[in-house]
């Protein structure tokens, strides 16, 4: 088994190669799958075998989860600065409002700046 | 990754290619669609949208209910009221509801009757508290009748005052507002502003010409 090359992957293909043994499931609830995330070829390596299904690239992905934490973060002190704006308004202190504006801005642009490390990543 | 910055994938060797992969397409497409960085995207998004909405408060997209910039004109409420009535007007513009209560020792008090939480029509109920208390049914807002401060439920600011004046014959007339929290005579000086100088001095306002720049820089 050693000696011999390891024989190139075939083409990744879901369900059977002959096209006559896969059941027909555009018919009846189209978006349901019971293979739904491991019928998806962009998925290289999972399972069987231990850590089967679980993430394969974890640097990356703590990486996003991280960003994403932190974007939501500023969007929940931007929900707090909203009312605080809203308030200050309405009682009259316009000047407070803008700083409060400012501070929604600036939150928007620290979001934004998160998503601008790395757009493209999954 | 969505599905749609996926390369096509390469077509089967069978005669049905192209069948086969429309059919893979589909099967990829039946994968959840919302990735992180969709999220992250998402997230992106809903920011910008709150920093257009602090943007567009600050410039005063809502209406601030029952104020006035300058002095409204004075409006006649009622011909008389009797202790513990209430009476519901519209001041200082015909959009803006007010409610005009007599506590039962006497004194006259008006507020704007739009609840500051949601909006909602805030009433006079005499039964309640120790004497009687105006009151939000929408979500159980109670505002204190003396002071106009919230003392229960969700409302976040008091609720704006009008001042009301009682003629010799007991006539009760509007004649001016103040914002959630604003001191009186603060509001009193905000609206006199350089229409009526002489009261401005009166009531010992910051000099008429600060008063009006004051105003401008406020607004
Ligand atoms: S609208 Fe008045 S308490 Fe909610």
């Amino acid at each position: 088994m050693s000696d011999q090359p390891i024989p190139p992957r075939p083409d990744y293909r879901p369900g059977s190669a002959q096209p006559r043994l896969n059941r027909p499931v555009r018919e009846r609830y189209p978006q349901i799958r019971a293979t739904s995330g491991y019928g998806d070829p962009r998925i290289r390596h999972t399972g069987p075998g231990p850590g089967a299904g679980t993430e394969q690239e974890p640097e990356r992905s703590s990486k996003l989860n991280a960003r994403l934490v932190l974007a939501l973060t500023v969007v929940v002190g931007q929900l707090w600065a909203l009312t605080v704006a809203v308030n200050e308004w309405m009682e009259g202190n316009t000047g407070t409002a803008w700083w409060g504006a400012g501070f929604l801005i600036l939150s928007f642009l620290v979001v934004i700046g998160l998503w601008l490390l790395d757009p493209k990543d999954r | 990754m969505s599905v749609t910055e996926q390369p096509a994938p390469a077509p089967g060797p069978e005669p049905a290619g192209d069948e086969a992969a429309e059919r893979l397409r589909d099967r990829i497409s039946a994968d959840s669609l919302t990735t992180r960085r969709d999220y992250l995207r998402i997230v992106a998004t809903v920011s910008g949208g709150l920093a257009v909405g602090g943007v567009g408060v600050a410039a005063g997209i809502l209406h601030r209910h029952g104020d006035s910039e300058s002095m409204p004109e004075a409006r006649k409420v009622t011909d008389a009221l009797a202790p513990g009535e209430s009476v519901a007007f519209r001041f200082p513009g015909d959009e803006d509801r007010a409610l005009a209560v007599r506590l039962p020792d006497g004194t006259l008090v008006g507020y704007s009757a739009v609840c500051t939480h949601l909006a909602c029509a805030v009433l006079w109920r005499e039964d309640r508290g120790a004497d009687g208390e105006l009151y939000c049914p929408c979500h159980e807002g109670v505002f204190d009748a003396r002071t106009g401060e919230v003392t229960a439920g969700p409302p976040p600011r008091p609720l704006p005052r009008i001042f009301l004046t009682e003629q010799p014959d007991g006539s009760v007339w509007a004649i001016a507002t103040a914002r959630s929290g604003e001191p009186a005579r603060e509001a009193l000086c905000r609206q006199l502003g350089d229409s009526h100088p002489e009261m401005t001095r009166q009531l010992g306002c910051p000099g008429a010409g600060r008063a009006a720049a004051n105003q401008r820089g406020r607004t």
